[in-house]
């Protein structure tokens, strides 16, 4: 009989809580989707970085996990608190609350069951789509293939019932301490609504304001970790007293009597919304925290999606290029192993000069934007000893100024199929990376070089910014070109190879390259680095003494994508988790409180106009938390993508990861209102 | 006589092709302005569903209702919307107050429904409120204050906008008897003093001896009908209460 009662229970809540039913099922197949990339990935043998992706996912599935928990105990305590009259009947015929409280976990897991069979089955399509999409990410081809991985659907089982676990264990202490008259009441619990010290907390609106206005105006000049420490404990706090403070504002308006009540619906409106805030507050704070780590997660995963579509490929511009330290190197191993490997290269082989010099290398530290005014006097000039100090102890840039002749320079534009530079007298070229033009351009080039010609002084004739392989190979950030005669008289610094391949360079070459200069000592570095200095590049730098286009590409891209794919998991995991929270709220609301409405046909407001009323106590619902996080997440994903279009140097506006992910949740977002307005309108119109 | 509402032989049928239940069956009665009229019956005699007929919420199965000149049998949706608000008030035995409200602002959302201005709504809820007595308890939240105080906030709602008839349906059922006589009473003076015109259901013979007339329901049919007259209630009271002993158990274990 209990058996019966659970199975028919659990198809009631099922349709009670489509929502949540639908939250489960999609989150299941996420889980599914992404752990397979943990045990089925094919992908994995080709790269060395294999356990990248396994480790990130994991990371991402702590959360998720955790984020799941809280939905189920959230979901089960609701379905408690809704339930609780039928369980003070069960009480009353002398049922025992332990009996009680195995029906109600029994019916959550058959609920969780039902929707863990669903998930997978959606698991398995998403797994394609997921792979498919990562293939072609990483520029394979992809073949359909469906399997089932035994590790993958232990991982998620597991995984799942943990998420149960967690909730459920919780939920016990819930039916130990119930009684019959406080269940019998507990559905009235929420109905009253208690109004003290409106005026007073009616303060936390303007406060809150406040205190994001200034999150906009200070949060890029946050430079200690107390001032960090504060603003952080100021967003928290901010997040959560946001509501108490809108709802004891528009409580204090209504009450004022202020003129727009009178007009229309608004009296109901903002009633309904005000008291939905005030017994939600702590629901919505935390809904605005996940809605901000989730456009967070999505933004990130966008920036770096966008750095591989589109600097990557200008980062590595030569087939093969090898660096030595050893000025007379001829790279004849080099050349067997690339050799042995493809027929018919061509080969250009160069110097790095130097003139013994700190001038350009001082110049760049005072001029670019991401150095600012460290290596600066206060009256601006160069603090040479700070900067000495710098070049001397991080692999930046090289110590002294790194120069190219111009005939080596036309050479490998030549080979990269650019136009050649010619130079005039008493100028030289300053060749720097892609997303440093414009800002140099921007400090126009002052820089005047002493001493290296007959003639004086050398100026600068023109600044280009193709891309040229410069971190760490031609010059890190930059490279002053020269005329032949005057190279000549400097001396070389470090030796260069570029190797043109006629097909694409085989898998195992750069491993056979690097075993040709890898040292004893550094058997456990992952590359050999040598004294290579890659630049102000951040976030996104790679240095090493070999390097083969077509390996590296596809293996940075592959790095990204374990950040990538995770941070898309979390964000959309948690975008989904709160919407369901969001929308089963109001659909109970709508079966509850179904006769306010009637109410409202009855004093004789048209269904149409009901039904506006009833979209517009949605929106407004919906759009307050994700408005508010919005607002926090905004200032932050814009200084984020900012420094990061300045440090990688991205063509884009720093706004429009921002705004990919803007998109994406409101993709979201519509699906989850949608449902929820059509549930909302039956459940207030059905008899 | 001053005919105002009329019934014609109306039927509402309910159920499906294998069993229909008759809730009520060929009714016609007519009610003049400013009558007071009861509906007396037991429980599923059909009284509820006459006065959601006759509220616009329920449509008849055959027959017509007219208010005047108005047949609203032939309204479509919005035309009944459009004559609720202009027409009816309704009092409900659960009282129906929206609890996110105070009591003013239960009574002021019937106004802003009905489109009228600021200045215009302040007064007719300050004139209903004293009226009914609850202008001391208009900040309170209808959670705070007694079921008959709830009832006569329901009533000023109904009465705010002066619909041309007052629905009533059971409004004393969940209250104590000292609650119950003082709505009677605000019924009495809202159909003496405004010329309220009001029909309302009860099975309560005490309620029901406050009308000028009653109609008796059983089984969907009208089959009896007191008038009040001169008689004084307490005169009144009893004749209802003959009535009812008159048709044995059935009103018994109603009430």
């Amino acid at each position: 009989m209990l058996g019966k009662l659970s199975l028919r229970n659990m198809k009631r809540s099922a349709k009670d809580y489509m929502v949540y039913v639908l939250t489960m099922t999609i989150v299941v197949a996420l889980m599914y989707a992404f752990n397979s990339l943990i045990f089925q990935n094919e992908l994995a043998e080709y790269f060395e970085l294999v356990d990248l992706m396994a480790v990130m996912i994991g990371f991402a599935t702590v959360f998720i996990v955790l984020i799941v928990a809280w939905l189920i105990n959230y979901m089960v305590r609701f379905m408690l608190e809704k339930r609780s009259r039928e369980f003070g009947i069960y009480l009353l015929l002398g049922m025992k609350r332990k009996m009680i409280s195995r029906l109600y976990m029994r019916e959550n897991v058959l609920l969780g069951g039902v929707a863990f069979l669903l998930g997978m089955l959606a698991g398995v399509l998403l797994q394609q789509v997921l792979r498919a999409v990562m293939y072609a990410m990483l520029q394979q081809e992809y073949r359909l293939h469906v399997s089932f991985h035994a590790n993958t659907i232990l991982l998620t089982v597991l995984l799942y019932m943990g998420c149960y676990l967690l909730a459920l264990l919780r939920c016990k202490r819930k039916f130990r301490k119930m009684n019959i008259s406080g269940l019998m009441h507990a559905e009235r619990q929420n109905q009253e609504i208690r109004e003290k010290y409106e005026p007073a907390k009616r303060v936390l609106f303007p406060l809150s304001c406040l205190f994001i206005a200034m999150f906009w105006l200070w949060f890029g000049h946050l430079s200690s970790g107390g001032e960090i420490v504060i603003f952080l404990v100021g967003l928290v706090l901010t997040i959560y007293l946001f509501y108490l403070g809108i709802s004891a504002w528009l409580i204090c308006y209504v009450r004022k009597g202020g003129n727009r009540i009178y007009c229309g619906q608004n009296l109901f409106l903002i009633r309904q919304f005000a008291s939905k805030i005030r017994t939600m507050q702590f629901t919505f704070g935390t809904l605005t925290a996940l809605f901000t780590l989730a456009l967070m997660g999505t933004s990130v995963s966008f920036m770096f999606n966008d750095y591989e579509n589109t600097v990557l490929q200008g980062k590595f511009p030569f087939d093969v290029q090898v660096y030595s330290a050893d000025t007379t190197d001829d790279f004849a191993d080099e050349r067997e192993v690339i050799d042995r490997y493809v027929e018919g290269s061509t080969y250009y082989t160069y110097s790095i000069y130097t003139d013994g010099k700190n001038r350009a290398n001082g110049w760049i530290l005072t001029h670019l934007r991401s150095w600012g005014t460290m290596y600066q006097n206060p009256d601006g000039t160069p603090n040479w000893p700070l900067i000495e100090e710098m070049l001397l102890e991080e692999h930046t840039y090289y110590w002294q100024d790194t120069y190219m002749a111009l005939s080596d320079y036309n050479a490998l534009r030549r080979i990269l199929g650019y136009e050649e530079k010619s130079l005039e007298q008493g100028r030289y070229l300053l060749q720097v990376k892609p997303r440093l033009l414009e800002e140099v351009l921007e400090a126009g080039v002052d820089l005047e070089l002493e001493g290296l010609t007959e003639e004086g002084v050398l100026t600068c004739g023109e600044v280009i910014g193709d891309p040229f392989s410069q971190d760490g190979h031609n010059g890190a950030d930059y490279l002053l070109v020269v005329s032949d005669e005057t190279a000549a008289g400097m001396q070389p610094y470090y030796a260069e190879m570029v190797a043109q391949l006629p097909k694409e360079a085989p898998k195992g070459l750069r491993r056979e390259l690097d075993d040709l200069v890898r040292e004893p000592e550094e058997e456990f570095a992952l590359f050999p680095s040598g004294d290579l200095c890659c630049g102000s590049d951040n976030i996104v730098s790679y240095a090493a003494v070999n390097l083969v286009r077509r390996e590296l590409v596809l293996e940075v891209k592959y790095m990204l994508s374990s950040i990538v794919i995770p941070m898309f998991y979390i964000g959309l995991v948690f975008v989904c988790v709160a919407v369901t929270v969001l929308s089963v709220q109001q659909l109970s609301d709508s079966a509850k409180y179904r006769f306010r409405y009637e109410v409202l046909l009855k004093l004789g407001m048209g269904r149409a106009a009901r039904s506006r009323l009833i979209f517009k106590q949605l929106a407004a619902y919906y759009l307050c938390p994700a408005l508010l996080a919005i607002l926090i997440s905004g200032k932050m994903i814009l200084f984020m993508s900012g420094r990061f279009v300045a440090m990688t140097g991205v063509p884009a506006g720093s706004g429009k990861f921002f705004l990919q992910s803007i998109l994406l949740f409101f993709g979201i977002y519509l699906v989850y209102f949608a449902v929820t307005y059509v549930g909302f309108l039956r459940n207030v119109e059905g008899t | 006589m001053n005919e105002y509402i009329r019934v014609c032989d109306v039927e509402k049928y309910y159920g499906n092709a294998s069993h229909v239940t008759k809730a009520v069956d060929r009714v016609s009665f007519s009610v003049d302005r400013g009558e007071f009229v009861g509906v007396m019956g037991a429980s599923g005699s059909g009284k509820t569903t006459l006065l959601n007929l006759l509220a616009t919420i329920d449509q008849v199965t055959s027959g017509h209702i007219f208010y005047e000149n108005t047949d609203i049998t032939m309204l479509k949706e919005d035309g009944l919307s459009e004559f609720r608000k202009g027409n009816l008030g309704f009092v409900f035995q659960e009282y129906n107050l929206l609890d996110i409200l105070t009591l003013e602002e239960n009574i002021v959302l019937a106004l802003t429904v009905q489109g009228e201005k600021k200045k215009e709504i302040r007064k007719k809820c300050r004139e209903i409120m004293e009226l009914l007595e609850i202008d001391g308890i208009r900040d309170q939240y209808p959670y705070q204050v007694s079921g008959g105080q709830k009832q006569r906030c329901a009533c000023a709602r109904a009465m705010v906008n002066r619909p041309k008839l007052l629905l009533a349906d059971e409004p004393t059922g969940a209250l104590d008897s000292h609650s119950a006589q003082t709505l009677l009473e605000t019924f009495g003076k809202l159909n003496r003093e405004i010329g309220a015109t009001i029909l309302m259901v009860t099975h309560d013979a005490f309620s029901a001896s406050y009308c000028s007339r009653i109609l008796f329901l059983k089984d969907g049919r009208i089959f009896h009908e007191l008038v009040r007259g001169d008689k004084s209630r307490k005169a009144f009271l009893q004749e209802v209460l003959d009535v009812l002993s008159l048709t044995g158990g059935e009103m018994s274990d109603a009430g």
